[in-house]
């Protein structure tokens, strides 16, 4: 897999700081699990939290706190190092995406399925999977807030440049785009929409009552 | 802390996490305690928790640690590395449960499939070197945003307007940051 779409460097470093939603963290999540170079940046930025918490001023505890603390350690069992349930589909997803339950593949228009991803969060932002068939033009349309994706299979194009599996493609603000599905195979991508997404065409008809931005 | 225990348990913090994961060795633990726990504590408290709050996570974190201190790989990651993602984590779960988004806990990605990296991954002592000269060198402005950004666990948009500046100027300085990370990360390989 060569993969030559990464997040950008403030979305490594929000995602590094644990500021990110849950939503779009999933969708960085799911990139980190693919491109070792992104998990290599992101373990830089973990060590520059770790040593910026090295040269803090400490704070002084409360008395008693380290013994405290140690009775609390008899309740706990040492770890069993934690194994990473993979869950079974047709597709090895990326484990990240793997925790949370998926919906079925619903039919939503010519050549494209949708699937829900269960995460709980706020109304004003989405996370799904799409598959679409090879050659499918995908709606056009233009973003108030942030459209990111990550490609598992498959490839598309538009303006930006070719996404095929392990690329993020984070769209702001400032991109209107018209993606084209490669032929070959399906396009199976996780897509987190974030703010007014307009979309246009006969699919964006389908698609927004169902993504409800 | 007497001479022999220091020969017992090690001097580095990974030695004592260590030391917990093989016997379960209380000292090592009080020893990781007194360095990380204020620290911990102090760091939640500049992201705006009430001591008693950040006390409390402080020490869930060190439990955290001691119970999971058998999947702890000191090649992957250096121990104040490793111990600020189980902080940064706590606070996701704990501090923030009144926000409309849950965070994402960026915690232990485990990779798809092996990935082509002909150089390897990154030696965990010489990135914590690395990462210290960076810091060290940063200008003023950078470090103040990587400061409010990875200690304090502010979102851009808070950094932007709590030091009145464009978001754009936020990301920038970041984006510069590491520049001059990678920039040094590339000397060493």
């Amino acid at each position: 897999m060569t993969i030559t779409h990464h997040p950008s460097d403030a979305t490594l470093a929000a995602f590094a700081s644990g500021t990110l939603d849950e939503m779009r963290g999933l969708v960085v999540a799911t990139h980190l699990s693919l491109c070792a170079r992104c998990r290599d940046a992101v373990a830089t930025l973990e060590q520059v939290g770790g040593t910026l918490l090295e040269g803090a001023e400490p704070a002084s505890l409360s008395a008693g706190a380290l013994e405290r603390t140690m009775t609390r350690l008899d309740a706990q069992d040492m770890a069993p190092a934690a194994e990473v349930v993979l869950a079974k589909t047709e597709l090895a997803l990326p484990a990240p995406l793997s925790r949370y339950p998926l919906g079925s593949w619903r039919w939503i228009g010519r050549g494209v399925r949708w699937r829900e991803v269960g995460v709980e969060g706020d109304d004003d932002i989405r996370v799904f999977m799409l598959k679409a068939a090879p050659g499918t033009r995908l709606p056009r349309h233009k973003h108030n807030g942030t459209e990111w994706t990550c490609v598992f299979e498959g490839a598309f194009h538009h303006a930006l440049g070719r996404f095929g599996p392990g690329d993020f493609d984070e769209a702001d603000e400032s991109v209107e785009h018209d993606p084209v599905v490669e032929d070959g195979v399906p396009c199976i991508c996780l897509v987190t929409l974030q703010g007014g997404i307009k979309l246009q065409g006969w699919m964006g008809r389908i698609l927004q009552p169902l993504i409800r931005l | 802390m007497r001479d022999d225990d220091k020969a017992v348990i090690g001097e580095s913090p990974a030695d004592w996490i260590a030391a917990i994961a093989a016997r379960q060795d209380r000292t090592a633990f009080a020893a990781l305690f007194a360095y990380y726990a204020p620290r911990i504590k102090a760091m939640l408290m500049r992201g705006g928790a009430a001591a008693d709050a950040a006390e409390d996570l402080a020490q869930e974190a060190l439990v955290t640690v001691w119970r999971k201190s058998a999947i702890f790989d000191p090649a992957r990651a250096s121990a104040s590395a490793w111990i600020y993602t189980i902080a940064r984590n706590l606070r996701i779960d704990r501090l923030r449960t009144d926000r409309r988004a849950k965070l994402f806990a960026a915690s232990e990605i485990p990779a798809q499939q092996e990935p082509e990296r002909p150089d390897g991954p990154l030696d965990a002592a010489e990135l914590q070197e690395c990462v210290r000269t960076a810091l060290d060198q940063l200008p003023a402005e950078q470090l103040r945003v990587v400061q409010l950004s990875f200690f304090e666990g502010r979102a851009h948009g808070d950094i932007a307007a709590a030091l009145n500046l464009p978001l754009g100027t936020v990301k920038s300085r970041l984006r510069l940051a590491m520049g001059r990370l990678h920039h040094l990360l590339g000397d060493l390989t």
